[in-house]
């Protein structure tokens, strides 16, 4: 059975159907679903009850696994998942729905803040693939915005400007823009900042992309508060309505983003009272988008 | 001769006719003013080609001057104007273009961020009147939004989760969100905290505002970043292009706005070449949004 794909956005976005995610994947799926994520950023796919070793297995098609280390304040004894999968859950490691005052809760806020996957690792993510296990009556949708789109947007100016810039990303820039700032100088140092280019291009498609992220706290040779604000605008040219697609998630769903050439967010939703149980695999980059100093040599 | 309003937005925005502001204003017309003032949010002016104390007369109409003091990093000595008005230009005392590192400049660059004046201080400003004086050749924008039009919006439930919120403002919040950190012992102290309500309701019309600003650092009894979370979300909302309207600049205007049912923003412009000579006047407000402002923030 051949797959098909019916866009869902005016620039991007793909709903996957004729496919089956638990049974291994033919030669030629493969390539289909990794020129679909080229050129569609976002795929949607229904009614995949995946087990979390289905998960892994299907992701591993398109990669080496990225782990779900050093990208949150999760003690060893404090997962709820193994280590191939990214808790984007609002529980504890009992399945019990974290209190509104827990710190975790208060780092995990951050994700409401249009991202990148991973921008702060040096060699940051390729895919994200998230499967909804349960999810709440209301809100917590995932928004996804096009930097192809908003790339192609900019005026030439902009343009020229920022090829060439090197940004700077860390979980401590995104959670600091929320307050939040206890962090222990063990996560000071798995949190040190990276750099990255500010525009990559796709291989298959060619096409540039701006790469923009709430862990963006600077730009080389900058100055922080213009920096800062320049950055500030470019987000907000890229997530202008026109650009920007709302995921409305069902049990079942499992949506995988090129972390390359989209940012995303969590929206709101009664997170105290209610369950949403959302596992994320992902797909590792093939390395750094930019060099990075001598102490944060890869 | 009669003042005649043209409204430039769907929601707020007038366009005042007829009037010669360098003129005495006769306590009709200036009370006329008030009200629009109440009812569209933001009065543009052109041709007023007025001296500082034309504008400061004529902002006398309106209710007590506001001095600006304690509203930026700029030392008495480093000061190009007098103290009655706010100095919204990208110069320095010698009337030369601030260079590209200077700490006034990072500072005022705060600007750029949605806010409404003075919304640090205990008794935030009333009204803002900018006159334009020179302008760049391109960029420099104001942006205003429309407080009473983002709160009908709202839903239900949140216009409910916000009726009776009170939130901490600074300038040290504002200018933290652009990683501008480094303030003296004496700035922090002249910074410190001040709270406002979340919801203001407008005298006249009885229409309601959500009082927002980007010198808002969190909620009472909240934790930082939910509070910061949530302000992100209305400021959100309440800056869609549809409760938006842009200013273009041409010289001798001069522009009115409600601080109480008002946002506003700078757009960027090439700020290290070219000057943007812009000198506000403002309005103090009567008092504290909130009997919690006397308390310690």
């Amino acid at each position: 059975m051949t797959i098909s794909i019916k866009q869902l956005h005016e620039h991007f976005v793909g709903e996957v159907s004729g496919i089956d995610l638990r049974d291994p994947l033919t030669p030629d799926q493969t390539r289909e679903i990794q020129e679909g994520m080229d050129q569609y950023g976002v795929l949607v796919f229904h009614d995949q009850d995946l087990t979390d070793d289905q998960q892994v297995a299907y992701t591993k098609n398109f990669g080496e696994l990225e782990l779900a280390v050093g990208s949150n304040l999760l003690k060893a004894n404090e997962r709820r998942l193994r280590l191939e999968m990214a808790d984007v859950s609002n529980l504890d490691q009992n399945g019990v729905v974290l209190t509104r005052d827990d710190r975790r809760r208060m780092f995990n806020l951050g994700n409401r803040l249009w991202h990148s996957d991973s921008s702060f690792r040096i060699t940051p993510s390729k895919f994200s693939l998230l499967s909804c296990r349960s999810e709440p009556p209301k809100g917590g949708d995932t928004e996804f915005a096009f930097m192809p789109a908003a790339y192609d947007g900019l005026d030439a100016e902009t343009k020229a400007e920022i090829e060439g810039l090197v940004t700077e990303h860390s979980l401590i820039y995104s959670r600091g823009k929320l307050g939040f700032e206890e962090f222990s100088a063990k996560e000071m140092k798995t949190f040190a900042p990276v750099r990255h280019s500010l525009v990559r291009t796709n291989d298959f498609t060619g096409r540039k992309s701006v790469y923009l992220s709430a862990h963006i706290g600077t730009i080389v040779g900058w100055h922080m508060p213009e920096a800062r604000d320049f950055v500030r605008e470019l987000v907000e040219q890229a997530t202008q309505r026109k650009f920007v697609h709302a995921h409305k998630w069902e049990l079942g769903d499992l949506v995988m983003w090129d972390n390359r050439q989209c940012m995303h967010r969590v929206r709101p939703f009664k997170d105290i009272g209610q369950v949403r149980d959302m596992r994320r695999t992902t797909v590792a980059g093939v390395g750094p988008t930019v060099e990075q100093t001598s102490e944060r040599a890869a | 001769m009669s003042i005649a309003i043209k409204q430039l937005h769907p929601h707020f925005v007038a366009e005042i006719s007829g009037l010669d502001l360098r003129q005495p204003l006769t306590p009709e017309k200036a009370t006329a003013l008030d009200r629009a003032l109440d009812r569209f949010g933001v009065l543009v002016f052109h041709g007023q080609d007025i001296t500082d104390e034309q504008q400061l007369t004529f902002t006398r109409n309106l209710g007590a001057i506001e001095l600006a003091i304690g509203g930026n990093v700029t030392k008495p000595e480093e000061r190009r104007l007098s103290v009655q008005i706010g100095d919204v230009s990208n110069l320095d005392q010698h009337g030369k273009v601030l260079a590209k590192d200077d700490r006034r400049r990072m500072f005022n660059l705060g600007n750029r961020l949605w806010h409404s004046d003075s919304s640090y201080r205990s008794t935030p400003a009333k009204c803002s009147l900018l006159s334009c004086r020179s302008k760049p050749a391109a960029g420099g924008n104001t942006e205003f939004a429309f407080m009473p039009a983002a709160y009908d919006a709202l839903d239900a439930e949140t216009k409910a989760e916000i009726e009776d919120l009170v939130t901490e403002h600074s300038l040290i919040y504002s200018r933290g969100q652009l990683g501008f950190s480094q303030f003296t012992p004496e700035e922090l102290k002249t910074f410190t905290p001040v709270r406002q309500a979340l919801v203001r309701a407008n005298d006249f019309t009885g229409r309601k505002s959500i009082y927002l600003s980007a010198h808002i650092g969190t909620i009472v009894s909240w934790h930082m970043p939910e509070a910061r979370d949530f302000i992100r979300e209305l400021t959100e909302h309440a800056t869609q292009p549809e409760f938006v309207h842009a200013h273009e600049w041409a010289v001798g205007d001069l522009v009115i706005w409600d601080n109480r049912q008002c946002l506003h923003r700078v757009r960027p412009f090439k700020d290290t070449d070219e000057p943007r000579d812009m000198r506000r006047t403002t309005v103090a407000g009567i008092g504290p949004t909130t009997p919690l402002a006397a308390e310690a923030a």
